[in-house]
């Protein structure tokens, strides 16, 4: 802005880094910090050791414990202890296991429940002090997860039909003409192989990734605008201060947002397991 | 989710039909017309593709009972 005017945001020193580059991982201990400023080469094997994979473990031991946790001991009339684990454990095997699979779901209910709950305990993580950030807004995380639920719906179809039979099932429907087979063959095989895990790891990636960012926006950009502008830079105005006051209360929404979506995203990736298993098992394609 | 059985899939899987048939049949034709030197192929392989993805949508998804 030229002198005189004023602009909407500050133009010159910005506020503390706060886009994509906050999502990479530091290194767990500082050893490593000072080998890699001393020009070494850090040792391999503590170089993987990260903030984020010391979460994703710490999210695994959280599961574990609260299942234990809740079902310790159960009594005939649960108690509140035992209530809260078993309202879990019935939306999981009810409302997706039982009612997706079929009658075959429990060989496939633990593998769910522990899906819904790791994912869900790392999502919370990004709403949470001590971790801000959920874990799988790191893309590797949840390609991990798509991994297993990939190897899950294959294994079973393999198991179940021999490799051939269980192939030409994800391949060729049924019902569809002869010569338009060979063209449509190539496009299951993608859709049903590639596509699927490919979607299923983005999508809990891209939601938790933008959702983090956007939080991060709105809080660090609002409370630099409210607290850090300098009143003496030429171009201020107190439209800066008011705007990051807005921005800060609006964060509280978007937290609001981020906590549903983080539910709502590791109950999909829970349902569309169950879903591919199911197709996965089913007769008719 | 009560999807009835067989309605596997969400919305993803019809996106998901429609991107691959365009991209490999759209792709298919592109590696012909780039062999061949012709640019007659992309379009058929486009439209053919999309056509195609369409197909296994209303398949899959449409009413069948």
């Amino acid at each position: 802005m030229g002198p005189g005017g004023f602009s909407l945001i500050p133009l010159e020193g910005g506020p503390p880094e706060f886009g994509v580059s906050a999502f990479e991982s530091r290194p767990l201990f500082p050893s490593q910090i000072w080998l890699e400023s001393s020009g070494q080469q850090a040792a391999w094997t503590d170089v993987w050791v990260t903030n984020h994979i010391a979460q994703a473990v710490i999210g695994a031991a959280l599961v574990i414990g609260f299942w234990l946790l809740v079902s310790r001991r159960p009594k005939i009339v649960p108690g509140k202890r035992q209530f809260v684990g078993e309202y879990l454990y019935e939306m999981i095997r009810n409302g997706v296991a039982r009612s997706i699979i079929g009658p075959q779901y429990r060989r496939y209910l633990p593998y769910l429940l522990a899906l819904f709950s790791f994912i869900l305990v790392n999502n919370l993580f990004g709403q949470f002090f001590l971790f801000m950030f959920p874990t799988f807004s790191k893309i590797g995380f949840a390609w991990g997860l798509a991994a297993a639920s990939w190897i899950l719906y294959n294994g079973v179809g393999v198991k179940r039909y021999g490799l051939i039979k269980y192939f030409s099932k994800m391949t060729m429907p049924h019902g569809v003409p002869k010569p338009l087979l060979i063209l449509v063959a190539p496009l299951e095989f993608i859709s049903n192989f590639l596509v699927r895990p490919l979607t299923l790891g983005l999508r809990l990636f891209a939601n938790l990734f933008a959702g983090h960012l956007v939080i991060m926006v709105f809080v660090v950009g609002g409370s630099w605008l409210l607290w850090s502008t300098k009143a003496s830079s030429p171009d201020y105005s107190p439209i800066w201060n008011l705007a990051g006051g807005l921005s800060l209360l609006m964060s509280l929404a978007v937290f609001a947002i981020e906590l549903l979506v983080g539910c709502l995203q590791a109950y999909i990736f829970t349902v569309l397991t169950a879903q591919y298993v199911s197709s996965s098992l089913a007769e008719e394609h | 989710m009560s999807d009835p059985k067989g309605n596997d899939g969400d919305g993803f899987t019809a996106l998901s039909y429609i991107l691959s048939g365009l991209l490999l049949y759209g792709g298919l034709g592109w590696l012909a017309d780039h062999f061949c030197g012709t640019g007659l192929f992309l379009p058929i392989g486009l439209i053919g593709g999309l056509a195609l993805g369409v197909f296994m949508v209303i398949r899959r998804f449409g009413a069948s009972s």
